[in-house]
């Protein structure tokens, strides 16, 4: 038997509109950004195949700072170390942050404003400020050593603590920590108290519930907080000179020796586009991994 | 619903239409609205109601014909420069302004005099009763507060058109019975030109002068409340405004100024009409009476569900053939007990018929 | 959150973190009131000798004088150049509309190190010659992007049809933007232009390249720690500490009331500036 005829719905009445005119407002910030960001960047990325005079630069094109770049023993032992103090910052932020975030989001009541207060303010503390505060705590006569000297646990100072990868690595936890806390806080929005309980309702252990529902649904900004701290840390040059040792000091260091001290600007300028394109690669290959396992688009609702 | 040509219509529209992307939301729409009537666009969500609304205010240019208000050809006019204002659907009162200063707002751009604007502002929160509201902040102020701030701020303007974006939909049914009195009580009083957009029928049987019900993008059906609900032109509109039974029937011979419908294998003669062959029978649920199975005749059915509704009860009676269960609200305190059998009946003057082409079949 | 959560080890950490994050910064501080020259326990007494010492040296006021100078400049074009495009990216729907934010946003990603070279290597070809203005060029480009992300996060999160209401009772677009917009996000953005004050200020590793012969206040400390151990480093550490820090506060106090105004909980403006 025929029924009367429905009304289909139709999609949303207020359908998104079509309104380029306030873009123009961003012209004064896109011109500036064309002019002393990526016209830079191009003119860098030129200098990078030139070839390398006696105080100066010219044609004809070469790959010659490349091949200096790949084939140099230091740079090789400079990028290694570089990967591993940047992968080291990385690791340890995530792994110490997300505990952090994990506590300002369920556990912290009226003390939550105040340890987001202190967390973000002691990201504006001074750069230079951070490194010369732990010069003072690790130094041979610093805090740590004089401390631990006049306990009686040691009596020659803990070399290692200070001009080493390990106060490299330090510095830059210092540095990125509060970044790193609070875009995992800021990623922890879609987990639910609710979907906590209930996982735990369902006989959930500690164990589990991070398994199964936190580190799925965290893997994407935590990936993605992680490879900025990667590329920040490993491209940083100031700190592994004040605090690196011999082994403490990385390819940024290098880079920027090779630019103010030694002037061959084609040799520093392809080993910076080389490192840029390891960024690159790891960016590319972490998200590549990410949506294989499928764990950028898990999103559980609050 | 063409439009009939009314030089002194106060909104209208010609044949305007609106293209999202791919998606048609209004196909060559006409209606003129008149001057200090009361005109309640209806339909279901996506009809294209609220972006007919939104054409008229301004926030939406057609995709094609013209939009009049007063006359002036206003197609392509902004909407700060229409003489057309907007109560919204959520409030949207600034919150950075006080009562007095949210209604002042279009006073201030238009740059009276301090002492004019206060009048005016008086006079606004007077006509929504909000008198002595005028240093409150939104946050100070309940649901049905805030739309007669965001009404007071939408007249204080003096709009040729005052133009409502289903106003009432954010609040309790309690606070909702009473702004639709207020409405009413304000557009006579202002006697201003009101363009109301519901989904909610009861709403707009309510409120208006005439009612236009759109579906899909195109008007159905322009009337008074009465028109719409008693002699709808189509089955849309008769299951959309009052819920009515849409039943394909057959209409057989018409003589002696009497036509035979043949419902399943039942039969009853109704009043002449121009349908003859496949129609939709169109049958209000409260003219639809029920009585306990007797063998004497008429459409035997099976009561399926009931619901207690006040002044009696309301049924759905399955009926062997027909695919949906028929609805009837019977008033009377004894309810029909859930499966007995039953006769239904009705006043065949009651009944509409509709044609209904091979299409819809 | 009605029961509450017991997470002891979550919690420790935390309180461990916040020992970690201050109690270095603490020592500099605690260290420029010693009137000792040693850098190690136990304490010689409180003095305001090395504040005074550094008070004293012409180098560093002008150091501070040049930061200054240039974080004023760069924090007020950023906030004129940052909030209209702010307010463009918020409110235009166009297929630009993705590529233009991109743009926005690359330099956050790209490392000082490589947008200092690239500047000093642009400015070397078309014979610019450093100086504060080119500090200044290259600070903006650094926190322009950081400006964005707390600005578009708080226009994004007005409501459209405020805007709209505007508009219907007789504003035009700069009125809307004037009396409607502006009045409901202008905490926030002076909090954002004094974190951008705070960044410029604070400035070192792009500024290293693209400096001419003055000193900005992060140079002089950077000079300062090259050379040999000067207890006024603890001074002048903590002066750097205590102004950003100020700033710090004043833009949190404005974020707070902006939030207020918005009718918002702070946490999600703190959370959708980390996103």
């Amino acid at each position: 038997m025929a029924s009367p005829p429905e009304a289909p719905a139709r999609t949303s009445e207020i359908a998104e509109r079509r309104n380029a005119r306030p873009l123009i407002a961003t012209l004064p910030a896109v011109v500036w950004l064309i002019a002393f960001f990526a016209a830079p960047l191009i003119v860098f990325a030129v200098y990078s195949f030139l070839t390398n005079e006696l105080y100066a630069v010219g044609l004809p094109f070469t790959l010659d700072g490349y091949e200096a770049a790949l084939t140099s023993d230091l740079n090789r032992t400079l990028a290694r170390n570089s990967v591993e103090v940047g992968l080291s910052t990385a690791l340890v932020t995530v792994v110490v942050g997300m505990p952090i975030a994990f506590w300002l989001r369920f556990v912290a009541r009226r003390s939550r404003l105040a340890v987001l207060f202190l967390i973000t303010a002691s990201m504006f503390a001074s750069y230079l400020v951070r490194i010369y505060a732990w010069r003072t705590v690790l130094g041979s006569r610093g805090l740590i050593n004089s401390a631990l000297e006049r306990i009686g646990l040691i009596d020659q100072p803990l070399g290692f603590l200070l001009y080493s990868r390990f106060a490299v690595i330090v510095a830059f936890v210092h540095i990125f920590l509060p970044y790193v806390v609070l875009v995992l806080y800021a990623g922890m929005g879609p987990l639910a108290e609710g979907l906590l309980e209930a996982a735990q309702d369902l006989g959930a252990g500690s164990s589990l519930l991070w398994r199964r529902v936190i580190v799925p649904i965290m893997a994407a900004p935590a990936f993605s907080a992680g490879v900025f701290v990667f590329i920040l840390s490993a491209a940083d040059y100031v700190t592994p000179q004040f605090l690196g040792g011999k082994d403490g000091v990385t390819l940024g260091v290098q880079i920027q020796q090779n630019f103010i001290g030694v002037g061959n600007w084609p040799l520093a300028a392809a080993t910076s586009f080389l490192m840029l394109l390891a960024f690159v690669a790891v960016f590319a290959i972490g998200s590549f991994t990410l949506r294989r396992l499928r764990l950028d688009d898990i999103r559980l609702g609050s | 619903m063409s439009a009939t040509a009314d030089p002194m219509a106060r909104v209208r529209l010609e044949g305007v239409a609106k293209r999202f992307g791919g998606v048609v939301a209004l196909d060559d729409v006409d209606l003129d609205v008149a001057d200090g009537e009361f005109v309640t666009l209806l339909g279901p969500s996506g009809c294209g109601k609220t972006t007919l609304l939104r054409i008229v205010a301004g926030f939406e240019r057609p995709s094609r014909g013209r939009v009049l208000l007063g006359g002036e050809d206003v197609t392509k006019t902004p909407p700060h420069k229409r003489p057309a204002n907007m109560v919204f659907q959520r409030p949207t009162l600034f919150p950075h302004l006080d009562v007095a200063a949210n209604v002042a707002f279009g006073p201030r751009i238009d740059g009276l005099s301090k002492s004019e604007i206060a009048e005016r502002v008086d006079r606004a929160l007077a006509l929504v009763r909000l008198e002595g509201f005028q240093q409150r902040r939104s946050h100070e102020l309940s649901g049905g507060q805030m739309q007669r701030v965001a009404l007071a701020r939408a007249i204080v303007n003096r709009p040729q058109v005052l133009l409502l974006d289903e106003p009432l939909s954010a609040l309790d049914l309690k606070i909702r019975l009473e702004m639709e009195g207020e409405l009413r009580r304000l557009h006579r009083e202002i006697g201003g030109t009101f363009v109301y957009v519901t989904h909610d029928q009861r709403e707009a049987l309510a409120l208006s002068d005439r009612v236009v019900v759109l579906n899909q993008g195109h008007i159905e059906q322009t009337g008074t409340p009465n028109e719409v609900y008693r002699r709808p032109s189509s089955p849309f509109v008769a299951r959309f405004v009052g819920d009515a039974n849409v039943i394909p029937v057959d209409v057989a011979s018409s003589d002696r100024g009497e036509a035979e419908v043949a419902v399943g294998g039942y039969r009853f003669r109704a009043p002449v009409s121009d349908v003859v062959g496949a129609a939709w029978l169109v049958l209000r649920p409260e003219v639809v009476g029920l009585r306990p199975a007797s063998g004497a005749g008429g459409l035997q059915g099976v009561v399926h569900d009931l619901s207690f509704r006040g002044t009696g009860h309301s049924y759905r009676v399955a009926v062997e053939g027909m695919e949906a269960p028929l609805k009837a609200e019977v008033s009377g305190t004894e309810p029909i007990d859930l499966g007995a059998a039953v006769e239904l009946s009705w006043d065949p003057d009651a009944c509409r018929l509709l044609p209904r082409g091979s299409g819809e079949a | 959150m009605e029961s509450r959560r017991r997470a002891p080890f979550a919690s420790a950490i935390t309180v461990a973190a916040l020992l970690f994050l201050f109690v270095p910064l603490g020592v500099v501080v605690l260290f420029s009131f010693n009137a000792g020259g040693s850098l190690t326990f136990p304490f010689a007494g409180f003095s305001m000798r090395w504040y005074r010492e550094i008070v004293d040296s012409p180098a560093f006021r002008d150091a501070v004088l040049n930061s200054a100078i240039v974080a004023s400049v760069v924090a007020i074009v950023t906030l004129l150049f940052g909030t209209l495009a702010a307010y463009g990216l918020t409110r235009a729907s166009s297929r630009f509309r993705a590529p233009v934010a991109v743009l926005l946003f690359l330099p956050l990603t790209l490392p000082g190190l490589f947008l200092g070279l690239s500047l000093l290597v642009m400015f070397a070809r078309v014979e610019i010659d450093l100086s504060l203005r080119t500090v200044m060029i290259a600070h903006l480009v650094y926190v322009l992007p950081y400006y964005l992300l707390v600005s578009v996060a708080a226009l994004q999160r007005l409501d459209p049809a405020l805007e709209e209401a505007g508009a219907d009772l007789g504003a035009n677009g700069w009125l809307v933007f004037r009396r409607v917009t502006l009045p409901q996000v202008w905490p926030v953005l002076v909090a954002a232009a004094c974190l951008a004050f705070a960044l410029s200020f604070d400035e070192f590793i792009i500024t290293f390249f693209v400096i001419g012969p003055e000193s900005t206040l992060p140079l002089f400390i950077f000079s300062t720690l090259r050379r040999t151990v000067d207890p006024s480093v603890n001074a002048i550490s903590s002066l750097l500490l205590a102004i950003t820090l100020a700033l710090f506060a004043v833009a949190f106090g404005l974020t707070l009331r902006g939030a207020k105004r918005a009718g918002l909980a702070i946490d999600e403006t703190i959370g959708g500036t980390a996103r």
